[in-house]
């Protein structure tokens, strides 16, 4: 490895999105032509030993894409593929999270980068079954993944002796039922079990004990697709993109108040400052950024002051207070009711709370009560006090790490605009009543026919 | 790796040939290998608080109320739920911090807040686990000014048990019970978050499991009601006695719970001071573990039925003791004596019997060991779990004294001038005309007029004695009422009618 790079190189590569979108990108003649499956024919052909995959994967430092950005080697790393045991990869593509739709895109648009991540891991952990769980709601990206796993299997890239090699691996792609917690690890594996979808105790961890009792790994969508691109580019070279301790770019989907709302892909170390206001052209009517819900909801939220010269990488963002999570950003403007935000989001966590563990079970219904009443104007003065302890009292107590972050949104809008809560519950109404006037920037526009319904081409 | 444990999933097999040290609370305790904290801190005598856990079900930690402390050597204190957390070699638990206490307060608070704290007219008031942590762990009114969320209340889930889903904290012992021991998989948890709710599973129906019943036991808090005994009697105004099933040879050791003699009701029927409550398992690592089926919830249908009373002599009544003179004299002077032997007799009432016809027996006496019971229609005869074939409780210590009965009983009672019946399942068509028949039995039949002698015995529950199962466990079982009428035990009965009073000691 070269030295260290100290300054973020901000040459703006894309791995994904360095290719112009037609009807037929995402197909494998496409993604043949621009250079797909090249990676897997050299591990398979050239004889790279499954431990020399993930050692690549280790040294090219590839976090995990699903939002807590744990390392994919030393995931990986942990399962001994001459155990004799049945090893399996998960592919997470049930993107729940609030605000995330960033899987989407990847999976519309490049499927066979996921799919050649999906074998590459396969291979590397010495699984002969692997899994693709895709989030129920999603239609168009469940045929063009199945679609893509229909090609790969025809193309002899799935199946019997891939390439003539002596490896062998079955996908199998399996639609979610509507639950934002089967994004969790075990309870995804639960629900591919065909139990409900409630995550699962630690210990013991899923890379020991995870799909039908056998070790398993679960990466994310983009952490797979990461994967041809460290093979095929060498991990020295994936490591000169983004920044020394996040490596690697980053899918960001952004929403909110911003003029340019979508995916983008954006290298690890941008400013993040230059991220909003050009990118994605500043926020709508040229009014002010007030906060950042910087990656999908359970992520705390940063008020505009926080981002200023923060750079788009994990360490920055938890230098900030904040984690970068899955890349669902939502971008608020001055104006906005943050109390009317945290019941918003609040009501998100108790439809989708399991209700397996107490804490999440109980206090995310208790929250949105509390809130409902300060929004109906029956506050009390010590609701505010109510909703710290609730919160705090759920932190670090639940099953699973959805739970624990499940308060952290409210008590985040709390210790920023504790104001607003307490104007609110004072007076009865919103201090921001009416000075949120942002017009709808696809006002007037024809909607898209539906994509992927029965009979389109997809 | 037992079938259990498979299913169990989560949970080590625990291997008791190896010892691990760890300290609770600076205490020194040793665990063995794969149990998890709970199973040691209660194997040392020290109870950490659970809802979900339990000790025959898988480990699902949803209630997080067994939150432990475990000091680390530098950093900050690591908690985790005891039930699921492995004892590694020289942990140090705390399960009495300040911090562990507020998590306790603070999940108390949390599973309270939906549950409608209607201790005054549930049926769990007493014995409900919620209740004494509350006082014990919590003991504040909730934080909550809130409504509480509303639910279904009386559920029917079969046609032996109502569900309260404002009760239920979700602890889901009931699913994994009929997943992991009775194997019927017939209870779900549906819908999420505080809307969850325990139902049947669409595919299988709750009265086909025989053992549902002991999710009315396992329910920590009032969800769960049994609707047979639904508002029979406040807990604290009965008490347990612990006894034995006579449902089959398993010999389960049960708890017959009963109205305490000093609660006696003076107004009402005092008839209601000798019933059966309830019956509840009582956990016997050696037979039943903690479960019964439900035939044994349902004694008080074999024990409740009408009782005879009353000493005949072809048919009419008489004194107790003046039908056992003339029995004794039928007895002694009889040239063959066939008697038929209950197993449903105590081990000590079979010693009686054998000791006291011990001179004649092979002789002027033949005894055979007859079963009382027979599978019913309807009834299951056997299974994977508890319920064997063999109906009745103590056939293998009768037959160990005394050869079974034959089939054909006629050829068996060839040349018999009395035949001596002990118990129930003999029809009076099965005996020979012009034999002269003896009767013992406790239970009023048609078929005891037309005895030429009938005295009546007490039942199980008016006597203690012991039972031995099919695999030759010896199990006790106590009285739980005084006799009503004057009836006859069986073991004084004997040496009367043999005439050896004097040599078994006996009184009269």
């Amino acid at each position: 490895m070269t030295a260290p790079v100290t300054e973020p190189v901000l040459s703006g590569r894309k791995f994904f999105m360095n290719h112009e979108v037609t009807p037929t990108s995402h197909t494998l003649a496409d993604y043949q032509a621009r250079g797909g499956y090249q990676a897997l024919a050299k591990v398979l052909k050239g004889g790279v030993a499954p431990a020399d995959v993930i050692k690549e994967v280790s040294t090219a430092g590839l976090l995990g894409h699903g939002g807590a950005a744990f390392p994919a080697g030393r995931k990986w790393g942990v399962i001994r593929p001459d155990d004799g045991e049945p090893h399996y990869v998960c592919m997470n593509a049930d993107e729940g999270e609030p605000g995330t739709f960033k899987d989407r895109w990847l999976l519309e648009q490049v499927p066979h980068m996921a799919v050649e991540g999906l074998i590459l891991a396969s291979y590397a952990i010495g699984g002969r079954h692997a899994f693709i769980y895709i989030r129920g709601e999603f239609d168009l990206p469940f045929h063009r993944i199945q679609g893509a796993v229909d090609e790969a299997y025809a193309a002899g890239l799935l199946g019997k002796n891939i390439l003539g090699s002596d490896y062998s691996l079955d996908v199998v792609v399996y639609r979610g039922a509507g639950s934002y917690v089967c994004g969790e690890a075990s309870a995804m594996l639960a629900s591919l079990e065909g139990k409900k979808g409630w995550p699962r105790n630690r210990p013991p961890r899923l890379t020991v004990k995870g799909l039908y009792q056998k070790p398993t790994v679960v990466n994310n969508v983009e952490t797979l697709a990461n994967v041809p691109v460290i093979l095929s580019l060498g991990a020295e070279e994936f490591r000169k993109t983004g920044t020394p301790k996040s490596p690697g770019t980053q899918m960001i989907s952004i929403s909110g108040h911003v003029n340019r709302p979508g995916v983008y892909e954006v290298e690890y170390g941008y400013s993040w400052e230059k991220f909003i206001y050009e990118d994605c052209g500043g926020i709508q009517g040229g009014r002010g950024l007030k906060c950042i819900i910087p990656g999908g909801v359970s992520t705390k939220i940063l008020d505009a002051d926080q981002i200023k010269g923060v750079t788009l990488d994990h360490n920055a963002a938890v230098a900030a207070g904040s984690q970068l999570g899955s890349g669902g950003m939502i971008a608020i403007a001055e104006g906005t009711c943050m109390v009317r935000l945290a019941r918003v989001i609040q009501r998100f966590y108790h439809h989708e709370s399991c209700g397996q563990c107490t804490p999440c079970r109980e206090g995310m219904g208790w929250m949105e009560r509390v809130l409902d009443r300060i929004v109906r104007g029956e506050g009390r003065p010590d609701d505010i006090d109510r909703l710290y302890h609730i919160s705090n009292a759920n932190d670090g107590t639940t099953i699973c790490s959805l739970g624990d972050s499940a308060g952290y949104a409210c008590t985040a809008i709390l210790d920023h605009y504790r104001e607003e809560f307490e104007y609110f519950i004072k007076n009865g109404r919103s201090m921001m009543d009416g000075q949120l006037a942002v017009e709808d920037p696809f006002a007037g526009a024809v909607p898209t026919p539906l994509r992927g319904m029965a009979g389109a081409a997809v | 790796m037992s079938q259990a444990d498979r299913k169990r999933g989560n949970n080590e097999p625990v291997d008791t040939s190896k010892t691990i040290a760890f300290s609770i609370n600076g205490v020194p305790c040793t665990a063995y290998k794969g149990e998890s904290v709970i199973q040691a801190a209660q194997r040392a005598g020290m109870d950490i608080p659970h809802f979900c856990w339990h000790h025959d079900l898988s480990v699902p930690g949803n209630c997080r109320i067994c939150m432990v402390e475990v000091e680390q050597d530098k950093g900050d204190p690591w908690f985790d739920i005891g039930c699921n957390m492995p004892v590694t070699e020289g942990m140090r638990v705390l399960t009495e911090s300040d911090t562990v206490k507020k998590l306790r307060r603070e999940t108390m608070q949390f599973i309270t807040l939906n549950h409608p704290v209607d201790c005054g007219i549930c049926n769990k008031a007493g014995e409900c686990i919620l209740q004494d942590y509350h006082y014990e762990h919590n003991g504040k009114a909730s934080m909550s000014i809130d409504r509480k969320n509303h639910a279904t209340k009386f559920f029917p889930l079969s046609d032996r048990i109502m569900l309260d889903n404002e009760r239920c904290i979700m602890c889901t012992r009931c699913v994994r019970f009929t997943h992991e021991v009775s194997e019927s998989h017939a209870l779900a948890a549906v819908y999420r978050g505080d809307h969850s709710l325990i139902r049947p599973a669409e595919d299988a129906n709750f009265n086909d499991d025989a053992y549902s019943d002991n999710v009315i036991d396992i329910c920590p808090v009032g969800a769960l009601l049994s609707r047979e005994n639904l508002d029979h009697a406040r807990v604290w105004y009965t008490k347990a006695t612990p006894s034995v099933c006579p449902g089959c040879s398993r010999g389960c050791s049960i708890d017959i719970w009963h109205r305490k003699p000093e609660w006696a009701l003076k107004a009402l029927d005092p008839q209601l001071n000798s019933r059966i409550e309830r019956v509840t398992p009582h956990e016997n690592p050696a037979v039943n573990g903690p479960w019964i089926c439900n035939k044994a919830r349902d004694l008080a249908t074999i024990f409740e039925r009408p009782r005879a009373t009353q000493a005949m002599v072809q048919g009419t009544p008489v004194e107790l003791d003046e039908a056992i003179a003339r029995a004794a004299g039928f007895v002694q002077n009889a040239r063959r004596v066939v008697a038929l032997v209950s197993s449903w007799g105590s081990n000590e009432e079979l010693e009686a019997f054998a000791a006291a016809f011990a001179p004649r027996l092979g002789g002027a006496v033949t005894a055979y060991a007859k079963a009382d019971h027979v599978p019913q229609s309807g009834e299951v005869v056997e299974d994977h779990l508890l319920i064997k074939a063999d109906k009745n409780p103590n056939l293998t210590a009768a037959t160990a004294r005394f050869p079974l009965a034959p089939a054909d009983l006629a050829a068996a009672l060839a040349g018999a001038d009395v035949v001596l019946v002990w118990g129930e399942g003999v029809a009076q068509a099965s005996l020979p005309a012009g034999v002269t028949v003896i009767r013992l039995d406790g239970y009023a039949q048609e078929h005891n007029a037309s005895a030429h002698v009938f005295i009546p015995l007490s039942i199980q529950t008016e006597r203690s004695g012991h039972y031995t199962n099919f695999e030759g466990t010896v199990t006790p079982f106590e009285a739980c009422f005084a006799p009503k009428a004057p009836v006859a035990h069986a073991a004084e009965l004997f040496p009367r009618l043999a005439g050896t009073v004097q040599l078994a000691g006996a009184g009269a």
